[in-house]
C-alpha cells in the first residue's frame, strides 16, 4: 500500500492503541503497586475474606434466581408475539440504564421498610434492608436485565423449525425447550450470564443504599474496597486485584463455552466438501 | 392410511384441501411457492391447527375440529422431514438420529442410529456435527432421523430442493427407493413437477390453496384440466378463441396471430397446450410437409442443450418451446435469430377452458 | 500531505482542549475569566455550603466547585495526590494529620457541631439506653469517617456491657452521614448517630435525641488550603469565609456552632 493510502489504517491502529492503553493501564496499576506477598497478607485480614465469601454467596444466589426466572421469561418474549410486547421488552431492559443510585432508591421505595410493599414483606417475616437477603435483591435487580436481554436475542436467533422438529420427533414443547432451544441458544445465554455475573459482582451503589454496609452481612467486596481505601489503600488494592482476577476468569470461561459450542464462536474449521 | 382435510385461512391464503394416501403409497403435492403445500404438511403434523379439519392416520384420529380432538404433535407418530433439514446443531449425526428414541437404553439408541446411518452410507460420519457435513450428507441424516422411530406417516417438505443439481439426481433415486421400501403412507410436497412425477405414485397439483387436479403423473401431463396444470406440468400454453369447424375439428384463433387445430372440443376463450417434444422444427423457407396441421412461424431466441436433446426458445406471436435431438439441431444449423416453422399435430393439441 | 494536515489538526485540537484551564504559576486566572475554587468538604456540610457557595462566588468573582464525601475519603484522595483548593473536615484530627504529612496548610477550627442520637420521627426510642434492646437496628459511621470515630469514642464512655450491647445491634457501617440519614428516613434502621445539622437538614423525618453532657464528644470542624492548590488565595478567602462571611452564616443557619 502506498504511503498516501496508509494513513487510514495507521489512524485505526492509533485509535486501538489509545483505547487499549486507557483500558488496561488502570488494571495493570492494581497489580503493579504491590508485591504478591503483600497481596496475600492483605487478604488474610479479617474483613477481606468475609467480603469475598459474601460476594461469592450473594452473587451465586442472584445468578441462580436470574437464570431460573430469566431464561423462561426471555424465551417467552422471544418466541411469541403478543399485544404490548414492545412495552414488556422496554420494561425488562429499563434497569439497564438506571444509575445504581437510582436503583437503590427504587428498591427502597418498592420493598424498603417504608416502601410500597414494605408492610407486606415485614408481615410475612422477611427482612431485606440491612440484611444479606437485601444484597441478593439488589444484585438481582441490577443484573437481571443484562441476562434477559441477551437471552431474548439468543432465543430469537434460533431457527424456529428446530423446535418444530423436536415436537415432530416426540418432545412436548417443555422438553423441546430444554433439549433443543437452550443448547441452541447457549452461546448467547452464556454471554448474557457473564455480563450479569460481572455486574452483580461489581455492584456497589444500590447495595450500599438498600442493604447497608456491614462486615459479613452486607459488605460485599466492592463495599469493602470503598470502606478500606481511605485508611488502608493496600488492602483495597488487594481486594481489587481479586475482583479483577475473578472477572477475568469468568470472561475466559464464557469464551471457552462459546468456542466449544457448534453454533457460534470463533475458530471453527471449514465445512467439509461433499462426497 | 392417511387422510387430511383442512379448511382454514393462513394470512391471505384460503386453504381448502382433502386428500387420502394409502399405505405404502406416496402422494406428491406439487405447486408454486405460497400455494399452501407446506401448510398441508403442518396440519397433518399438528404444527398448525386449521379452523376446520380432520386428520386420520393409521386408524387413529389425530384431529377433528368438530369433535374437539387435537392430538399434539409430539403424540402423533409422524416422520417430518423439513426443507432445511432442521438438524440439531449441538448434537452429532448419530445423536440427531437417535433423538426420538427416548425410551431405549443408551447402547441400543446408538446401535439403531448407527444402523440407519450405515444404510445411507454415513457410517463413518456418526460423530460429526451437522455443520461439518455437506448438503447431501445432511439430507441423508435428516432422512435417517425421520425413519428412526418407524413413524406411521411420512411428511416430506421439499426433500430435494436444498441440494445442488448434481447431488439431487442421486438423492432422488435413493429417496424413491426408501419410499418404495416402507409401508407407511407418505405425503411429499415440491415445487418441481418432475420431482413429483419421479417420487410420487400420485400427484396432486395445488394452486392458491386448492388441489386442482389429482392423478398419476402421466394422467396429469396427458390430460391437464386447466391451463395452470398444463403449464405446471411443462407444456407450452397458447391462448386464443376457439370455434368448431365444419371438418369436426376445433379451430383456435390465437391471440397475436395464427390458427391452430385441435381434436379436442372447445368454444370461446381457450388455452391450447402441447408438449415441447411433440413440436417439429423446419427452416422457415421450406414448405412444411407431413400430416401435421399446426404451423407457427417463429424466430429462434435461445438454444439450450439438455443431454442429447436441445430445447429451443422460440419467439412467435406467442412464446413457444420445442425439444428436438441435438443431431437434428446440428443438421438444421440452427442459430439464434434463425427463422423456423414449428409444426405439430392437431391430435397432440389439448384444449382447456381459459 | 493529507496525513500531515490531519495529524497537525489533531495535535492542535488536543492542545486547545488541555491548555485552557491551566494557569502558569498557580496564580489568579487572567482578567475577565472567573477563577474556579475546588472545595472538598465533609458530607455533613452539604446543604449549608451548597447554599452559600454562589454568594461566596459573587463576592470573590469565582466559581465554587463543591465535592462532598466522608472526611476520611477526601483525605485519602489528597494523600493520593488529588489537589482541591480547600479541605474542610468534620474533625480536627484528620486535617492535623494531613498538615503533619506536609499536604495541608495550618488548619483552622471554623465550626462545631452537636453529636446526637437520631431516630425516625415516630420512633419509640427516647434515649441511648433504649439502644440495648434486642431488636433494635442501628446504623453508624465506619471507623475511619469522623462520625464513626465520634460514635465509637462516645460509646466507649459507656459501661462496657452497654457498649457491647449497643455495638452488637449495629447493622451498617456507612461511609458518610448521608448514608446513615438515608437508612433512618427509609426506616431501614431504627436509630443512628449523626450530627444535629443532619437531623435539621432531613426536615421533619428525623428526631434528634440529645446525649448527656458527659457523653457528648467535642465535635470541632477544621479546614485549610491544600499545599500545591491552584487557587491558594481564593482558597484562603474561602477558609476565612467559613468563620466570617456568607458561608459562616449558612453554617450557623443549619445548626452548626460558631468556631471555638
Amino acid at each position: 500500500m502506498t504511503l498516501r493510502r496508509a494513513w487510514f489504517p495507521a489512524l485505526l491502529g492509533l485509535a486501538l492503541a489509545v483505547a487499549l492503553t486507557f483500558l488496561t493501564l488502570p488494571i495493570l496499576a492494581i497489580f503493579v503497586d504491590q508485591s504478591p506477598a503483600d497481596l496475600v497478607t492483605s487478604l488474610g485480614e479479617p474483613g477481606a475474606l468475609d467480603a469475598l465469601w459474601l460476594s461469592l454467596r450473594t452473587t451465586a444466589i442472584s445468578m441462580a434466581i436470574i437464570l431460573a426466572v430469566g431464561t423462561p421469561a426471555a424465551y417467552l418474549v422471544a418466541t411469541r408475539s403478543f399485544r404490548g410486547k414492545a412495552v414488556v421488552v422496554t420494561l425488562v431492559e429499563l434497569p439497564l440504564v438506571l444509575p445504581p443510585a437510582v436503583a437503590g432508591i427504587a428498591l427502597l421505595a418498592a420493598v424498603g421498610p417504608a416502601g410500597i410493599l414494605g408492610g407486606t414483606i415485614e408481615a410475612v417475616g422477611i427482612e431485606l434492608a440491612l440484611e444479606t437477603a437485601g444484597v441478593v435483591v439488589a444484585l438481582t435487580f441490577v443484573a437481571s436485565p443484562f441476562y434477559v436481554r441477551q437471552g431474548m436475542a439468543a432465543f430469537a436467533a434460533v431457527d424456529r423449525t428446530l423446535l418444530d422438529a423436536s415436537r415432530t420427533l416426540g418432545d412436548s414443547e417443555a422438553r423441546g425447550f430444554v433439549r433443543v432451544m437452550i443448547p441452541a441458544a447457549l452461546p448467547g445465554l452464556a454471554a448474557g450470564g457473564a455480563l450479569a455475573l460481572g455486574r452483580a459482582l461489581g455492584e456497589f451503589g444500590a447495595t450500599l443504599m438498600f442493604a447497608g454496609s456491614f462486615e459479613g452481612i452486607t459488605q460485599t467486596v466492592p463495599l469493602a474496597i470503598y470502606d478500606r481505601f481511605a485508611t488502608d489503600f493496600d488492602s483495597a488494592l488487594a481486594l481489587s486485584a481479586i475482583l479483577v482476577a475473578v472477572s477475568a476468569a469468568i470472561l475466559l470461561a464464557v469464551k471457552l463455552v462459546q468456542r466449544d459450542d457448534s453454533l457460534g464462536g470463533w475458530g471453527e474449521g471449514p465445512a467439509r466438501a461433499g462426497r | 392410511m392417511l387422510a387430511v382435510e383442512a379448511r382454514t385461512r393462513l394470512g391471505t391464503l384460503e386453504l381448502d384441501v382433502a386428500l387420502e394416501v394409502a399405505a405404502g403409497e406416496c402422494l406428491a403435492l406439487a405447486g408454486l411457492s405460497g400455494a399452501g403445500k407446506t401448510s398441508v404438511l403442518r396440519v397433518a403434523a399438528g404444527l398448525v391447527r386449521p379452523v376446520l379439519g380432520v386428520v386420520q392416520a393409521n386408524g387413529e384420529t389425530w384431529l377433528d375440529t368438530e369433535r374437539g380432538v387435537d392430538v399434539p404433535p409430539e403424540e402423533r407418530s409422524c416422520g417430518y422431514m423439513f426443507q432445511e433439514y432442521a438438524l440439531f446443531p449441538h448434537l452429532s449425526a448419530w445423536q440427531n438420529v437417535a433423538y426420538p428414541l427416548r425410551g431405549l437404553p443408551r447402547g441400543q439408541r446408538r446401535a439403531r442410529a448407527q444402523e440407519l446411518l450405515e444404510r445411507f452410507g454415513l457410517g463413518e460420519l456418526a460423530d460429526a456435527r451437522p455443520r461439518t457435513l455437506s448438503g447431501g450428507e445432511r439430507q441423508r441424516v435428516a432422512l435417517a432421523r425421520v425413519l428412526a422411530r418407524e413413524p406411521s406417516v411420512l411428511l416430506l417438505d421439499e426433500p430435494l430442493s436444498a441440494l445442488d443439481a448434481r447431488t439431487r439426481a442421486g438423492a432422488a433415486r435413493e429417496l424413491a427407493a426408501v419410499l418404495r421400501e416402507v409401508d407407511t403412507p407418505a405425503l411429499l410436497v415440491t415445487h418441481d413437477f418432475g420431482e413429483a412425477a419421479q417420487l410420487g405414485d400420485r400427484v396432486g397439483v395445488i394452486d392458491a390453496g386448492r388441489i386442482v387436479q389429482e392423478g398419476t403423473p402421466s394422467e396429469l401431463a396427458a390430460a391437464p384440466r386447466s391451463a395452470f396444470v398444463a403449464d405446471f406440468t411443462g407444456a407450452v400454453v397458447l391462448t386464443g378463441i376457439a370455434h368448431t369447424g365444419a371438418d369436426g375439428l376445433t379451430h383456435v384463433q390465437l391471440d397475436g396471430g395464427g390458427v391452430v387445430t385441435s381434436t379436442d372440443g372447445g368454444e370461446g376463450a381457450v388455452a391450447v397446450s402441447v408438449y415441447p417434444w411433440e413440436i417439429a422444427i423446419e427452416p422457415a423457407d421450406e414448405r412444411p410437409h407431413g400430416s401435421a396441421q399446426n404451423h407457427i412461424h417463429a424466430e429462434v431466441v435461445s438454444i439450450t442443450t439438455v443431454g442429447n436433446r436441445v430445447r429451443l426458445g422460440l419467439a412467435g406471436p406467442q412464446p413457444l418451446a420445442a425439444e428436438i435431438t441435438a443431431a437434428s439441431a446440428e443438421r438444421l444449423a440452427l442459430r439464434a435469430g434463425a427463422r423456423v416453422t414449428a409444426s405439430w399435430k392437431a391430435a397432440a393439441t389439448r384444449l382447456v377452458p381459459h | 500531505m493529507r496525513c500531515v494536515l490531519a495529524l497537525g489538526a489533531a495535535v492542535v485540537a488536543l492542545g486547545a482542549a488541555c491548555g485552557d484551564d491551566e494557569d502558569e504559576n498557580g496564580g489568579a486566572a487572567t482578567a475577565g475569566e472567573r477563577a474556579r475554587v475546588v472545595v472538598s468538604a465533609a458530607a455533613s456540610m452539604t446543604d449549608a455550603l451548597e447554599a452559600c457557595a454562589p454568594d461566596f462566588g459573587d463576592q470573590e468573582n469565582a466559581d465554587v466547585r463543591l465535592g462532598f464525601a466522608g472526611s476520611d475519603e477526601l483525605a485519602a484522595q489528597i494523600r493520593e495526590g488529588v489537589k482541591p483548593d480547600v479541605y474542610a473536615a468534620a474533625n480536627t484530627r484528620i486535617p492535623g494529620e494531613l498538615h503533619d504529612e506536609g499536604l495541608l496548610e495550618q488548619p483552622v477550627e471554623f465550626a462545631t457541631n452537636e453529636f446526637v442520637l437520631a431516630v425516625p420521627k415516630d420512633s419509640g426510642i427516647d434515649s441511648i439506653n433504649d439502644l440495648t434492646a434486642g431488636d433494635v437496628k442501628i446504623a453508624i459511621g465506619s471507623e475511619s469517617v469522623p462520625i464513626g470515630s465520634y460514635t465509637r469514642e462516645t460509646l466507649a464512655k459507656l459501661p462496657p456491657e452497654q457498649e457491647q450491647a449497643i455495638l452488637a445491634n449495629v447493622r451498617s457501617n456507612e461511609p458518610d452521614v448521608k448514608g446513615i440519614v438515608g437508612k433512618l428516613s427509609q426506616q431501614a434502621a431504627d436509630a443512628g448517630f449523626v450530627y444535629l445539622t443532619d437531623v435539621n437538614a432531613a426536615g421533619e423525618q428525623l428526631r434528634a435525641i440529645e446525649l448527656p453532657a458527659e457523653l457528648e464528644p467535642d465535635v470541632t470542624y477544621g479546614a485549610a488550603v491544600v499545599k500545591g492548590a491552584k487557587e491558594p488565595m481564593k482558597g484562603r478567602a474561602f477558609v476565612d469565609g467559613l468563620t466570617d462571611g456568607p458561608c459562616a452564616d449558612a453554617l450557623q443557619a443549619a445548626g452548626f456552632g460558631a468556631a471555638p
